[in-house]
């Protein structure tokens, strides 16, 4: 099967999200949602003899910000059914309360596999995550598996 | 603990394992927290709607599981996470005990920079999410 979409979307950045300012509160629900202990993420005093100075989300606070719900009007979709196949994160530098973080995003690639289950085909979108003084925070390619 | 730094790091070293309950409660606070709030993530029934066995874990979940385990594995050292890739090959269930593991695979002195394979398996070893990280030692 040949995978049909326009290539013209292929590197073209589909969406600038608003931004959404991060609080000391939001890092520590973040926290508590996932179990995190680490001092530098949770305690203010242990945080500020660290290496930032002050409490930072943990890494994979990142990867909690959303594109807009128009999104599917600008990802194609192969299929009825579609997963979170992974994420690759590079992560840059560290959120910190106060930041306000929006996120840049284009469609990187497509791709079609074939495996035991059958064909798929992936898009993989690429986000940029910057923070107020437009500095990169993290970049996050997010493969999403569609079944034709 | 003592404060780890690169030149202690070896081929082989392990991370975890850790073991943990996921419970249903855990995956919806997570979802609720992240604005990931539907029925595959909060709901047996909903999530059988949509073909799923029921609930299932996000993905960002496993992710920030994964990261957590390499950045106690970090500690106080200084060393950061750079780079964290994760396949998700089958979904996380809650209500199930889930094992953290790591495992470094090479190390690069010029760089002082360590990979590591990472991968969360359930009650039967069957590897559900795996991954890969990259660890920079100042």
């Amino acid at each position: 099967m040949a995978v049909d979409y326009d290539p013209a979307l292929i590197g073209r950045v589909f969406e600038v999200t608003d931004p959404v300012e991060v609080s000391a509160e939001d890092i520590g629900r973040f926290c508590v949602a996932i179990e995190e202990t680490n001092p530098l993420y949770t305690d203010p005093a242990a945080a500020k003899k660290g290496p930032h100075g002050t409490i930072v989300a943990p890494p994979s606070y990142a990867v909690t910000f959303r594109n807009g719900r128009h999104f599917f009007t600008h990802v194609p979709r192969f299929g009825a059914a579609g997963f979170d196949a992974g994420k690759d994160v590079e992560f840059v530098m560290p959120i910190r309360p106060g930041d306000k973080i929006t996120l840049s995003s284009h469609v990187k690639e497509i791709y079609e596999k074939t495996g035991r289950s059958g064909s798929m085909v992936f898009v993989v979108v690429r986000s940029t995550v910057q923070n107020q003084n437009r500095e990169v925070v993290a970049h996050i390619d997010h493969r999403f598996m569609n079944r034709p | 603990m003592p404060i780890m730094n690169f030149d202690a790091v070896k081929i082989g070293d392990t991370l975890g394992p850790q073991e943990i309950y996921l419970s249903k409660d855990q995956v919806r606070t997570y979802a609720r927290t992240c604005g990931m709030d539907v029925p595959r993530f909060t709901d047996d029934e909903g999530a059988r709607k949509e073909g799923l066995p029921g609930m299932i874990a996000p993905g960002n979940l496993s992710l920030a599981m994964l990261s957590r385990l390499v950045t106690d594995w970090i500690g106080q050292s200084g060393a950061r996470l750079a780079r964290l890739g994760t396949t998700y090959r089958q979904p996380v269930q809650p209500d199930h005990t889930i094992t953290l593991n790591g495992f470094v695979t090479h190390t690069e002195p010029a760089e002082k920079r360590v990979e590591i394979d990472v991968w969360i398996e359930n009650e039967d070893a069957e590897r559900l999410v795996i991954g890969t990280a990259s660890i920079e030692f100042p």
